[in-house]
């Protein structure tokens, strides 16, 4: 091994051992890493997903829309199935503001849900506002994939 | 390829020091007439190995927002280290407006040290501070961050900003897997996580004390609001309500959190009394209202509202329930943060498309736009009213930046981890 080779291999190796002694972060031990699973909200035992899409800033559902929402809420009273639906926004704006967006489509979906016969004691709403994208990246492509409604039925 | 080798090893050695902090700021546009000062190396009559660094983080304190610019030792002409030995004609000489000298002693048969030290009008040749700090030898950088604070409210006639810290959240990356709530210095150092979860975290405030943090988190499938001690990390979360729990915002006497729930059928702010645990209702409108945060008098709230038919600016009475609207220019204006002046607020402004940090007097309307980056969100406003930092996009990733408030310096806290978002500035520390 030339002189040189040792120079930067002895460097390297005093770089990274400084570096292992350098990390002040300490991770509490009562830091819990929850399971994503709750009982309400988990996917567990899903049946289906289907997804609605919509406008910028908007939560209003077109009629291709309510159609597909037309056919669910029959193959939902057919089967007694429960329904969740998550409410999702670009990342455009603000992420409480967003959060609210969420709720808002989620809610419509709810209620044309409602108003074709499915009862609101099989519907759970949620809002993740821009919180879990399902595209990254900061263009239309990826914008128009996260205005989204997802329906699980369980 | 010898000199290639060469590179290598100055790029190891300068990496080492940079995985120290988590965020640091760099500046990206400065002002041209900085402050010109001296800190001359202090007389340590102590060994320590920590003294070495105490000058640079003076140094970089100061330079933080572009708004000193330090005199590097050697251009020093003499090194005093009491008031005797300091001729001003030689600090005139050298253009320096400021001049700090001083000493250090350890007290005996302890593990205190005490700075002595004395801060310089050069022009008008006078001492304008002189005190003694007393801390522990393992505090060097609380120490120096404490100094840099005198200086800077000696010299600027507002507090420093150099002991606070940053709250922020960072996402999963290829490195981890979780989001993390993050505390660190405000110059990036002792990074430490609060909280890890695998599913997302939203929304951090400070206690006015800095001892807690509120926010919400997913980690039971939907948002819940949690509020949770930083030096033993106990957290417990408010009693889940059904619909949105969310936008904490923690009350400047530290009584109550405003905060936003949806479940009366839609988003309306709400106080939540501490003490009683119960929640009071502030809105009552069938629109989207969030997004709150208090005057520094704790009389008034103002929040996002979409009533007029999009976002915008609202501010209530606390006492009067009165709502005025307060923005009126451009159709998406929401997340106010009142300046602590309490005159005016930063928030967020759409104008073309593109979403920027603006500023607003409350009585005259004027908004003025700071910042020229591209989906800017989340401004949070330091304690003593000069700077905002907030975060933005740069190719496509989540990073933190910052302006001072007169627009003139502008800067960047790239993150060496994950994608870092929503900052949240903690309050002074006493």
């Amino acid at each position: 091994m030339t002189l040189t080779n040792k120079i930067i291999l002895f460097t390297f190796s005093i770089v990274i051992a400084a570096c292992s002694t350098v990390s002040t972060e300490r991770t509490n031990d009562t830091t819990a890493i929850s399971a994503s699973s709750s009982s309400v909200f988990s996917d567990q035992g899903i049946k289906s997903n289907n997804i609605l899409y919509f406008e910028y800033d908007k939560a209003d559902i077109n009629s291709a829309g309510r159609a597909k929402i037309r056919n669910m809420a029959g193959i939902i009273n057919k089967n007694d199935l429960s329904v969740r639906i998550e409410g999702h926004c670009d990342e455009r704006g603000t992420r409480e503001y967003n959060l609210a967006l969420g709720e808002k489509r989620a809610k419509i979906v709810s209620e044309l849900l409602v108003i074709n016969g499915v009862s609101s004691s099989k519907i759970t709403t949620v809002s993740y506002g821009e919180e879990k994208p399902a595209s990254s990246g900061s263009n239309e492509k990826s914008w128009s994939k996260n205005r989204r409604a997802l329906i699980k039925t369980f | 390829m010898n000199r290639f080798r060469y590179l290598l090893i100055f790029f190891f050695l300068i990496s080492s020091h940079a995985l120290h902090s988590q965020l640091r700021i760099e500046i990206t546009e400065g002002i041209e007439d900085p402050i010109k000062i001296a800190l001359v190396p202090i007389k340590w009559n102590i060994d320590l190995p920590q003294k070495h660094y105490f000058h640079e983080v003076m140094k970089q304190d100061l330079e933080s927002f572009g708004e000193f610019n330090v005199l590097e030792p050697n251009g020093m002409l003499s090194l005093p280290y009491n008031e005797e030995e300091v001729f001003f004609r030689d600090w005139r000489l050298l253009g320096v407006d400021f001049l700090v000298i001083g000493e250090a002693n350890r007290i005996e048969q302890s593990e205190e040290i005490v700075i002595s030290y004395i801060i310089f009008d050069v022009i008008r040749e006078k001492a304008i501070h002189r005190a003694n700090i007393h801390g522990s030898i393992k505090s060097i950088r609380k120490i120096s961050h404490n100094i840099s604070d005198k200086i800077y409210s000696k010299v600027k006639g507002i507090s420093g900003i150099f002991s606070t810290r940053l709250a922020y959240i960072d996402k999963p990356s290829s490195l981890d897997k979780n989001y993390n709530l993050r505390i660190s210095d405000i110059d990036g150092f002792n990074d430490t996580i609060l909280f890890s979860s695998s599913q997302p975290l939203m929304s951090p405030s400070w206690s006015p004390k800095g001892d807690r943090l509120a926010y919400v988190s997913f980690e039971e499938g939907t948002s819940r609001i949690f509020i949770q001690e930083i030096p033993t990390a106990k957290r417990r979360g408010l009693k889940l309500e059904i619909g949105i729990n969310s936008s904490p915002n923690w009350s400047p006497r530290g009584d109550k959190l405003a905060a936003v729930l949806s479940r009366d059928g839609n988003p309306n702010i709400y106080l939540y009394d501490l003490k009683k645990n119960t929640w009071k209702q502030v809105t009552d409108h069938f629109g989207i209202d969030t997004e709150p945060d208090w005057s520094p008098n704790g009389k008034s709230l103002v929040f996002t509202s979409n009533r007029a038919g999009s976002p915008q600016i609202y501010e209530v009475n606390l006492r009067t329930n009165r709502i005025k609207r307060k923005t009126f220019e451009g159709s998406y204006n929401a997340r106010p943060r009142y300046l602590p002046d309490g005159k005016n607020i930063a928030f967020v402004h759409r104008r073309n498309g593109v979403f920027h940090i603006a500023i607003q007097n409350l009585k005259s309307g004027k908004i003025q736009i700071l910042t020229d980056t591209y989906l800017d969100e989340s401004p949070t406003v330091s304690p003593n009213g000069n700077v905002i930092i907030y975060a933005t996009k740069s190719s496509d990733k989540d990073v933190l930046a910052g302006i001072t408030i007169n627009g003139r310096t502008k800067f960047i806290l790239p993150s060496l981890r994950g994608e870092a978002r929503e900052p949240s500035w903690s309050p002074l520390q006493d």
